[in-house]
Parts: structure tokens; C-alpha cells; sequence
């Protein structure tokens, strides 16, 4: 009853406080996963799973994520029945929630095949600012650098050349929450869904964690206490 | 109450002996320090009963793949993962600043050389463990290891070999990863039991008491629940805002036979990494690694004083060998100079075979 | 407490204050044991997918009538069928004497949904799975399922009305959430 009535009191707030800063979070940039007490910002990952549904997913699959795992970004179950609904299996048949993100068509970019992204923030050093530079890293090879063929300067990538083309550009998707779908912000976006596809819990672990802290900080001192007692009365 | 123990105690065997460590006499004001082993016996408790969790849903016909369900679909995986890995971070840590304190204060010395040799086998056997639990993540580091180590093993001829070959069962293949998790778990129960034996003997080489005595509750046993929250503090530390500390990435990309990185193994193994990478061929790390637990296990030897109290010079040997078993493993993640790992290799060896002998003699004199 | 408090003198206070301090000790150490416990604990519940197989939610409204289809669900056929108003019509007259294992329409289909049924799709005879879910399949002389192995016939509701089989086909649990899907177990 309670999360009925908040609740779109709370997405409200979400996307309200998104769009309110949307542009502060580009310049300078900086992701509310980021840092000790980071917690996912979900009005972002949203949009960054349109941009990954939009663009990403015609070449990299998500083969760990079920759609019903995308409730933890504050999609309904409705929401989330729909957008499984939408997507056409290789078989013909629609997903439904408890499918896996669809496995898009093997594609061979010379040679290279397009990583799969569930961890892909985990697995590069740099994680999400790694992911936002590379998308937007694109651009003319500068002088004395001879691409190979069928690759495209990338600054973020080590060895400064890749196999996969500049795919971000302005307006790519159009975003439910009316936020400018700049290709900085699609890129920032994206990034934000990875974080939380790579580590679904970080939000849970950083409470986790801080409860636990204060609590276990506070045994220590009780029992630090308790000891010194103990041991001039016995000791 | 005190009846009821009594009938409980008369009948159940072993608890009377549990009962009595409760009342057993103590010398009054032992240091905190003393409480390490009780605190690895807990993070054990830890590590068994988070690894029984993970064991009910590890495949390792599909390790990686059944980590990352653990982590996303297990109710509370993440924080049960975290837990043994956290746990086998800090366990390491304890058990490496309880091997140092015996050290400095020569506790390894008849008629401790038991308990010494027992925490000895505790370390080999924690490696070890350690190095299967790195492997059986079933990623990229983990699978570049084990290729590289079963490699190593095929070159080996005789006995040496033919123990290799048992253990690894051949080359990395489907079955590999099962075949080492039973092992895993086989030598984290025998962790268990040295840990009892260790503590058992180090109790019996305790010297007789003399003087005042203090028994064990409430006064040793308020020292070790604080030593217990303070750890715990430290655990929920690293849990919540630092569960991979020490670990790398590497592990993180699935195992793929075609790729063959050079390995970052987590920070308890580096130290013995770069210990093992000085010397040539795998053949040549697997006896490298042979050879520094073998001298820790002859350290009782080594040591010529006679029951002389150590000296500062041989403190200040003892602080130099920490330091360069920390630098070892410091420069192995992230090498600096090209001669750094085998001078401070070298020094391992010198500091046991050489100085050790030397200086001990010269303070018994 | 009161009794101590009351008495002058430093001594009765300091114990006081010791026992709480390690009143609170020990059940600050008890909470924390206990937290650190229950995730293991918690941990051995059936995991998402586990809880996604337990209870799928299937949809019925494609269904034609007078057809059936077949779900696979805790390693068994699921046969769920849409009557047409005749077969329910007729179902409603058929004396209870000449059913082997008599039961009324009413236990055979949800109530609110008389027009679907489901059941287990296994014969209650020699086990084998049934024949029958479409209407040009064998059905044998009821309109329902037939055995293909010990020749067994069952009714548009799951009766057996003849062969080896002598108990009706069994019921899953199941609900509908909605008049176009239902959700096992």
C-alpha cells in the first residue's frame, strides 16, 4: 500500500532530480555509482537500457540479465512484461519476462566479435568512465597512425584501434523522461545501466555494508569497554 | 545450573574438556596478539560455512557462468561470495602476522617446535587452497594458472610427476574443476583439523605457570570478543566498500582457452608468485615453492641460539624478512625494475640458510 | 536493580554498570553472530530461476477452442483444453454410474472459467503421455484424450471412462491471475 502510494511519488522525484541535473552530471562528469557510498542512479540506468535495447543489443548480447531482472531499475512488471514482449526471439516467438536478453546475431567485425556486456564494467580496468570514454573516444586517427582495415580510431582504447564503428550519435533513441539524448549523455547513460548490469547489488552492498560498519563499530567499543572492566577488576 | 553442567558434563564426552578451558588458569595480562589463532579458527568457521553455500550451487562443468548465478539469482549470493572471499583475504592476513610474531619472538623453538611445524602445514595448506579457489572461479587468471601449472606437471618425470598428474588428473579439461573442488574442500577440512593440532600443542608448550593465575572466563574471554568485533569491523569494512581488494580483474572474463594473460594472482599468492617466477621453467617454480615452505618447516634447525632470548639484531633480520615478503609481493603485481624480484628472492633464501644460522649463534655465544 | 540502587556506596553501582555493560555485550555479540548467520541461511531458498520455474505463468487465451496444448511444468505435460458449450453442455448429463472414478464438472474445472481445463497429461494406467490436445488427433469415442500405449480413454475432462486406467487425470495446482493467463503451482 505504502509503495503504491509512493511510488510514483518516487519515480516522479527520480526523473524530476534527473532531468533537473542532467547536464551537471556531464560537466564535470560523474556517476552516482561512483565512490564509497555510490548507489545506482536509476532514472540514468533506465535511460542507458534504452540506449543498450536502441543500439547496443543489434551486436552485444547480455547472456547473464533475464528481463524480469530489470524491475531492479524501477521498471513495473508491467513495464518490464512489455518491453520482453517486444522483443522477438531468434526462434519467432516473443520473450517473456524469465527469458534471457536476446543473443543478437553472430557478427564478425574482422576478426573480432563483439564482446558480450553483462560484466563488462567489471572486466575492464577503469570500469563506467572506461565505458563513457570509449563511447565517446571516437574520432580521426591523428598523423602516424595507420589504421588497419575495417578499424576506427578510438583515444580510450588501448592500442587506439578498434574493430567497432562510432555508433552513438545525437538523438539515437528518444528518451521516455524528456531528457536531451545528446550522444554525451547517451554514452554517460549507458554506462550507468553496465555499472548496475555488472554489479546488480552495489547499491545493497554499500548499505549493507555501512550498517554493518556502524554496527560493528559500535561492538567494538562495547566490548573494548567491557574488557578494560573486566581486567582491572579481575585482571 | 552448576548441577546441570555437571550431569551434562558426566555424560557427554569432550564437553567436560570444553567446560575446562572455560575455567583453565592463565597468566594475567597476555597481549591481544595472542588471540590471532582464535580469530583464525573463526574466519575458518566463516569460510567452511560460506563455502557449503556456494558448494550447493557451484557447477564446475560450468563454473563461471554458476558464479554469476550465484551472484545474480541466489538470494544474498553476493553477500555469501563476499564472505568467502573476504574471509580468505583476511585469514590470510592473520595467519601471515601470526607466522611473523612467532618469528620475532623465536616461538618456534623446542618445546614449540611442534605447534611451529603445524603452523607451517597451516600456511602450505592455506596456499594451496587459496591457489584452487583462484582456479576455480573459472576465470581468465584462474584458467591461465592451472594451464600453465598442469603444463608444468606433464614435464615432471618420477614420483614428483606422477603426483602432479594425480592431482590435476591431465590436462585442464571438463572434469578438471570438479576434480580440484573436492580437493578445495578436502584440504579446508584439513585446515581445520592442523589449526585444532596447532593450538593443542602451542597449549602444551606453554611454560608452567607460575605465580598469579587468571582463568580464561570472563577475563581472556572479554579480550577475545573484542579482538572477534574488531575483526569483524575490519571484515564489514572490506565487505561493503572494498569486497575486491587485492584481487584484480582478471578473474572477471570468463576463461577462454584462446586467451593467455599474464596472470595477476590475488595479493596472498603474490609474495610465492614472485617468489616462484625468479627461477626458470615451471618445473623450476613448482620446487621453488617446495623449497621456501620447506625452510620455513626447518626454521626449529636453522635456529643454533640454545634458548637464548633474541637479540636486535635478529629482530631487526626478522623486520627486514617482513618487509621483503611484502615488497615481493608488491613488486610482482607491479614490477618496477628488472633485478628487483630475484634480489629480494634472494634475500628470502640468505635471511634462513645463512643469516639465520649465523647471527643465532653469535647471540648464544 | 531497585534494591541495589537504593543502597548507598560506590561498589553496588560499578557492578550495575559492569552488568550492563556486558548485558549488552553479549546480546551485541549474539545480533551480531545472527546477522552474520542468516544470509548463509537465507542463501539455501530457491534462487530466481528456481522461483520463475516453480510457478510459470502461462497463456490460455490463444487456445482455440475444442483444443488443447500441452506445457511442459515440475518435469510433467500440462494439457490445458478450451471446451466448446456442447462439450460442457454434454459433460453436465453424463450419468455418474458410468464413470470408473465418478466426479462432477464442477471439481474438474475452475470455478469462473468453466470453459478450460487442466490436467496432468499423464495416463493414470501404464505411464505414457496422452494423445488428443487437437481436434483432428486420435480422441477416441469421448472427445478427450487417448492412451497411445495401453489404449486408455478419457473424457474433454480429464474422466477416464475406459481401458486399464482407473483413476481420472490429475488436477495441478494452478489460478488464473487474469482471463488470459494462469499460473501454475
Amino acid at each position: 500500500m505504502m509503495r503504491r502510494f509512493f511510488a510514483p511519488l518516487l519515480a516522479a522525484g527520480l526523473l524530476a532530480g534527473a532531468a533537473a541535473h542532467a547536464e551537471d552530471t556531464l560537466s564535470p562528469l560523474k556517476f552516482q555509482s561512483e565512490g564509497a557510498f555510490g548507489s545506482i542512479d536509476l532514472a540514468a540506468a533506465q535511460r542507458g537500457f534504452a540506449v543498450y535495447q536502441g543500439v547496443c543489443a543489434s551486436c552485444h548480447g547480455m547472456g547473464a540479465l533475464h528481463y524480469r531482472d530489470l524491475q531492479a531499475l524501477g521498471f513495473t512488471a508491467e513495464q518490464v512484461a512489455g518491453i520482453a514482449a517486444s522483443v522477438k526471439l531468434a526462434d519467432g516467438s516473443a520473450a517473456t519476462p524469465d527469458s534471457h536478453f536476446k543473443e543478437p546475431a553472430p557478427v564478425n567485425m574482422g576478426g573480432a566479435t563483439p564482446p558480450d556486456l553483462s560484466s563488462i564494467v567489471a572486466q575492464r580496468p577503469g570500469g563506467t568512465r572506461y565505458i563513457y570514454n570509449f563511447l565517446t573516444g571516437f574520432g580521426p586517427a591523428p598523423a602516424g597512425i595507420t589504421l588497419l582495415p575495417g578499424h576506427n580510431y578510438n583515444a580510450a582504447f588501448p592500442g587506439g584501434q578498434v574493430s567497432m564503428p562510432d555508433v552513438l550519435r545525437d538523438n539515437a533513441v528518444t528518451y521516455a523522461d524528456g531528457t536531451k539524448a545528446t550522444k554525451a549523455q547517451e554514452a554517460a547513460d549507458v554506462a550507468e545501466f553496465l555499472t548496475w548490469a555488472s554489479d546488480p547489488n552495489l547499491s545493497a552492498r554499500h548499505a549493507v555494508g555501512l550498517r554493518a560498519v556502524i554496527f560493528f563499530a559500535f561492538l567494538t567499543i562495547v566490548a573494548v569497554l567491557t574488557k578494560r572492566r573486566i581486567w582491572r577488576q579481575e585482571g | 545450573m552448576e548441577a546441570k553442567q555437571g550431569w551434562l558434563a558426566s555424560r557427554v564426552p569432550g564437553l567436560g574438556c570444553v567446560c575446562g578451558l572455560m575455567k583453565e588458569g592463565r597468566a594475567p595480562g597476555v597481549c591481544w596478539i595472542a588471540a590471532l589463532p582464535a580469530l583464525l579458527g573463526a574466519l575458518l568457521a566463516v569460510l567452511l560455512a560460506s563455502g557449503a553455500v556456494i558448494t550447493v550451487y557451484y557447477n564446475p562443468w560450468h563454473a563461471y557462468a554458476s558464479l554469476q548465478g550465484i551472484t545474480r539469482e541466489v538470494r544474498g549470493g553476493w553477500l555469501v561470495l563476499s564472505y568467502h572471499q573476504v574471509g580468505a583475504s583476511l585469514a590470510f592476513a592473520l595467519l601471515y602476522l601470526h607466522l611473523f610474531r612467532i618469528l620475532l619472538v623465536r616461538g618456534y623453538r623446542a618445546p614449540a617446535e611442534f605447534a611451529w611445524m603445524l603452523w607451517v602445514k597451516l600456511l602450505a595448506l592455506l596456499l594451496l587452497t587459496g591457489w584452487l579457489g583462484f582456479v576455480l572461479n573459472g576465470g581468465e587468471g584462474g584458467y591461465s594458472s592451472l594451464f600453465n601449472t598442469s603444463n608444468a606437471a606433464t614435464t615432471l618425470s618420477g614420483f614428483p610427476g606422477a603426483v602432479a598428474m594425480w592431482f590435476l588428473g591431465g590436462q585442464p579439461g571438463g572434469s578438471t574443476l570438479a576434480r580440484l573442488l573436492v580437493f578445495h574442500v578436502l584440504l579446508a577440512l584439513c585446515a581445520v583439523w592442523v589449526i585444532l593440532m596447532a593450538r593443542a600443542a602451542a597449549r602444551k608448550a606453554r611454560p608452567m605457570l607460575q605465580g598469579r593465575v587468571v582463568p580464561f572466563w570472563p577475563v581472556y574471554a572479554a579480550q577475545y570478543f573484542a579482538a572477534l568485533s574488531a575483526l569483524a569491523l575490519l571484515f564489514a569494512l572490506l565487505l561493503g566498500f572494498a569486497p575486491h581488494w587485492g584481487q584484480g580483474t582478471q578473474n572477471a572474463i570468463p576463461a577462454a582457452a584462446m586467451a593467455v594473460p599474464s596472470i595477476s594472482y590475488p595479493w596472498y599468492l603474490t609474495p610465492l608468485a614472485g617468489l616462484a617466477g625468479v627461477f626458470p621453467s615451471v618445473t623450476g617454480h613448482i620446487w621453488a615453492v617446495v623449497a621456501a615452505v620447506a625452510l620455513l618447516y626447518a626454521l626449529p634447525w636453522l635456529d643454533r641460539s640454545k634458548g637464548a632470548p633474541p637479540g636486535r639484531v635478529y629482530k631487526l633480520l626478522t623486520w627486514l624478512l617482513a618487509l621483503d615478503v611484502l615488497a615481493l609481493g608488491l613488486f610482482t603485481a607491479c614490477p618496477i625494475g628488472p633485478m628487483l624480484p630475484e634480489l629480494l628472492t634472494f634475500w628470502f633464501f640468505f635471511h634462513f640458510l645463512v643469516l639465520t644460522p649465523l647471527v643465532t649463534m653469535m647471540e648464544a655465544a | 536493580m531497585a534494591e541495589s540502587t537504593a543502597k548507598p556506596g560506590a561498589v553496588p553501582a560499578e557492578a550495575d554498570r559492569r552488568d550492563f555493560l556486558r548485558i549488552l555485550a553479549m546480546a551485541g555479540g549474539a545480533v551480531g553472530v545472527a546477522s552474520v548467520i542468516w544470509p548463509l541461511v537465507d542463501a539455501l531458498n530457491p534462487d530466481a530461476a528456481g522461483a520463475a520455474q516453480a510457478q510459470p505463468i502461462v497463456t490460455v487465451s490463444d487456445i482455440p477452442e475444442n483444443s488443447a496444448k500441452t506445457v511442459y511444468w515440475a518435469n510433467m505435460p500440462i494439457l490445458i483444453r478450451r471446451l466448446t458449450d456442447k462439450q460442457i453442455a454434454d459433460a453436465e448429463v453424463v450419468a455418474m454410474t458410468d464413470l470408473p472414478d465418478p466426479a462432477e464438472i464442477s471439481s474438474r474445472v475452475a470455478p469462473g472459467n468453466g470453459h478450460f481445463v487442466v490436467v496432468v497429461g499423464l495416463n493414470t494406467g501404464t505411464p505414457c503421455e496422452l494423445e488428443g490436445n487437437s481436434p483432428s488427433g486420435p480422441r477416441g469415442n469421448y472427445e478427450g484424450w487417448v492412451c497411445p500405449c495401453d489404449g486408455s480413454q478419457y473424457d474433454v475432462l480429464g474422466r477416464v471412462r475406459s481401458g486399464p486406467a482407473k483413476r481420472n487425470l490429475a488436477i495441478p495446482r494452478f489460478t488464473f491471475i487474469n482471463k488470459a493467463q494462469i499460473q501454475l503451482g
